[in-house]
């Protein structure tokens, strides 16, 4: 099963911009994520690009603890929760939290507690060399598990400046080429300005549509997707009406207790006093 | 069938506009379909006198329609009356197709209203009405001119005459209409019972819009001896047959006559679609949007606009800038806003509606949601509907760029209200069984959504006659009332669009 996020183009560590951060690659171990009706033909997790720790250190650890590095190790940069250790190594849950709060530590050291954005309600142990992969933080947009609102703000504001610098419509990777010129801090791969556009373009505040190749598609050959400022929006009959909005209005009757004569909405929109 | 709540609003139409006991009658066929005689004063335990005159009532004002059907084996039959519900909800559209009237053939939209208050009529009940409605003082209009102003009614099909009264219909049999009317042969969904009794009642187009002929006044008088035995007697209609004398006779005396109602609806649909759309409209295009419309011969069917491009040339150029637009340019224009070279005249251009009318659903349903739910409920619902099939949590999570939680508080209220479902998956990997959940857009949600659109319509025709009952009443805030009446059923006939919009019009 292919990882959910497409990894970004290589870049050089000199270029890496304070927004995104290098990733590594994911391991192709089927995720919870995943809706593959054959886990089988998934490939399993690919070897983690730091070494095991060598025996002259585990060979310190007690040997419950040898074991759970080990297999909190095998999950690479995607980690494993308290739970999956616990299912595979049967141990008391008791037990387990006092060996993972003594790897955690910091005289050992060994393994990090991640933040998961997918399974905030359980912690996510890894070695505590390896960076978690895109999809345990969540990707460019994500920060500590959480959203980065600013980040996606602002990537939508170019997105948009680019629109009308290069005329009003324009393909996704013009803007991209135009935001890589305009702004070359930013590091954003085409499939996040793709996925970028797509998310306006459900929103509303821009219109996904195919060049014609005349008229203002006239620079753009036929066929290709563009995007372009979307209108004002439009309807809103339905919400002129206390009705429309009502969060009671399966409970409203013309006789009943909640009834238009009775309701709090309508004296509101009418001033009237029942 | 209809809705709880559409019913409801029928039931609340008829019962203000003809009294409780028709309105149980009606309610009673909306509620079972079509039912005998009989088993209505079954079922509502009246007496066969008053259902039969409430039938009478609902059947003169259109909102019944009585056929004939097979009664166990054998040859007996069984006349069954249907209730129509698209009519009776029409009835609170009266004031808009004055308008339309008003604004197309105003000499004859007194004409209209006697038909609309009445149901139907002859055309010579139509006169005696119009001329007993003349001020005094006033010049009374001759026959002729009464005639004249009726038949451009006739030709813009406007008025028509009225269905058969009681066509033999065979539900266990699939009957196909004998009209030539292209609607029927169009369609490729299966028709209800309903639509299929209403297309077997109806008459040709031919003979539907057939204008009463003018007859010379000389040729008239020669003849009147013979034809005052004509007054009372009943004649099958045949216009090849009878000379043309008795033709006009039989069609002013005998014929009924009924307000067209699909070609209102469907005035009423284009003036909709070309408002809805001029907001969208780029700088310098509305002349060509508006002249289109306004060039638009009689229509094929009820779902395009066909207009030919120099009638369309003709009103651009009367129009500010449009002198200064070539061929070329309103050409490209036409194109843009969807208006293509019409297959069977190339001169002509013809609009696709219902895709103005569909999106225009959507966008109503989608804006509600966003004032309902939020912004986040309004991009999780649009790809959803987007997507049409089942979509995992983290999808749409990713797809969104959303954060978790708020994706997850949205989803739930969404499926708390029945916009959408969802199904729970189980994976079996190696580490233990993994549950995850699939969201899809129910498909009732615009039933769901009709059926609001009714219950509001209810609520607000209570309100109109809760204030008119205080207004009765007597208060001393008088003034405030009216003012909140006239609030009511200006938004009364503001949601009536929507209700238009969601019936297709």
């Amino acid at each position: 099963m292919p990882p959910r996020k497409r990894p970004p183009p290589p870049v050089k560590a000199s270029d890496t911009p304070p927004e995104t951060k290098p990733k590594l690659a994911p391991p192709s171990r089927p995720t919870a994520a995943a809706a593959s009706p054959s886990p089988a033909s998934s490939p399993g997790p690919r070897p983690p690009p730091v070494p095991i720790l060598p025996d002259s250190i585990l060979n310190a650890f007690p040997p419950p603890e040898r074991e759970i590095y080990k297999l909190v190790f095998s999950g690479g940069d995607r980690g494993m929760t308290q739970t999956e250790i616990r299912t595979r190594t049967r141990m008391q849950p008791n037990t387990l939290s006092r060996h993972l709060r003594s790897l955690t530590s910091a005289t050992k050291g060994v393994l990090k507690v991640v933040n998961s954005v997918h399974k905030r309600a359980e912690k996510m142990y890894m070695d505590a060399r390896i960076d978690p992969s895109p999809e345990i933080t969540g990707g460019t947009w994500y920060r500590d598990g959480q959203l980065d609102s600013d980040a996606v703000a602002a990537a939508r504001r170019r997105c948009r400046d680019q629109i009308d610098r290069l005329g009003g419509v324009a393909t996704a990777d013009a803007i991209f080429a135009g935001i890589g010129r305009d702004c070359p801090s930013t590091a954003y791969s085409i499939e996040q300005i793709r996925d970028i556009l797509r998310t306006m373009a459900l929103d509303m505040e821009l219109e996904e549509v195919r060049s014609t190749g005349v008229g203002e598609f006239s620079d753009l050959r036929a066929g290709r997707v563009c995007y372009r400022r979307g209108g004002a929006p439009q309807g809103g009959m339905m919400e002129g009406i206390p009705c429309g909005v009502c969060p009671r209005v399966d409970e409203c009757s013309p006789d009943g207790v909640i009834s238009p004569k009775t309701c709090v909405y309508y004296k509101k929109w009418l001033q009237m006093d029942f | 069938m209809v809705s709880q709540h559409g019913i409801l609003l029928a039931v609340s139409i008829i019962s203000d506009h003809f009294g409780p006991l028709v309105s149980k009658v009606c309610g009673c066929l909306l509620r079972h379909g079509a039912l005998p005689l009989q088993e209505i004063v079954r079922r509502l335990e009246l007496s066969p006198g008053q259902v039969k005159n409430s039938l009478l009532v609902l059947i003169q004002h259109n909102c019944v329609q009585a056929f004939n059907s097979p009664r166990g084996s054998g040859d007996k039959t069984a006349t069954h009356y249907l209730a129509n519900f698209d009519n009776i909800l029409h009835r609170q559209r009266f004031s808009k197709f004055l308008s339309v009237i008003r604004a197309d053939i105003p000499e004859s939209e007194a004409l209209l209203e006697g038909l609309l208050q009445n149901g139907r009529l002859t055309f010579d009940q139509l006169v005696e009405r119009t001329i007993s409605k003349v001020p005094e003082g006033s010049i009374t209009p001759s026959r002729e001119e009464i005639r004249m102003n009726f038949n451009k009614l006739v030709f813009a099909h406007y008025v028509e005459r009225c269905p058969k009264p009681e066509p033999f219909f065979d539900p266990l049999v699939d009957e196909q209409s004998t009209s030539t009317r292209k609607r029927a042969k169009t369609v490729e969904i299966a028709l209800s019972i309903d639509k299929k009794v209403v297309n077997t009642a109806s008459l040709s187009d031919a003979e539907r819009f057939s204008e009463i002929p003018y007859i010379m006044e000389d040729a008239s008088n020669a003849n009147d001896s013979t034809h005052s035995s004509i007054a009372g007697t009943k004649r099958k209609h045949n216009a090849l047959e009878v000379d043309a004398e008795l033709n006009s006779t039989i069609a002013e005396n005998e014929v009924l006559w009924r307000a067209n109602f699909e070609k209102f609806i469907f005035c009423l649909k284009k003036k909709f679609c070309a408002d809805r759309k001029k907001p969208k409209l780029k700088v310098g295009t509305h002349p060509i949007w508006e002249a289109f419309f306004e060039a638009s011969l009689i229509e094929r069917d009820n779902n395009s606009v066909t207009s030919p491009i120099n009638g369309i040339l003709e009103r651009v150029g009367q129009k500010e800038g449009g002198t200064l637009m070539t061929l070329d340019h309103i050409t490209r224009v036409l194109e843009e806003l969807n208006c293509n070279p019409s297959s069977e005249d190339p001169d002509s251009f013809i609009l696709d509606l219902s895709r103005i009318v569909e999106a225009s659903q959507n966008e109503e349903i989608e804006s509600l949601v966003k004032k309902k739910y939020g912004h986040a409920a309004f991009t999780i619902f649009r790809l959803l509907v987007r997507d049409g099939c089942p979509m995992e949590t983290d999808k749409i999570i990713d797809t969104t760029i959303l954060d978790k939680q708020i994706v997850y508080g949205t989803l739930y209220k969404l499926l708390k209200d029945d916009y959408i479902e969802t199904e729970r998956i189980l994976s079996g990997t190696g580490t233990g069984n993994l549950q995850f959940f699939v969201w899809r857009v129910k498909n009732t949600f615009r039933e769901q959504f009709i059926d609001n659109l009714y219950h509001a319509a209810l609520n607000l025709r209570q309100m109109v006659n809760y204030i008119a009952d205080l207004l009765l009443e007597g208060s001393k805030d008088d003034t405030k009332l009216r003012n909140r009446k006239n609030i009511l059923i200006l938004a009364l006939t503001r949601h009536d669009d929507s209700l238009m919009l969601f019936n297709g019009f």
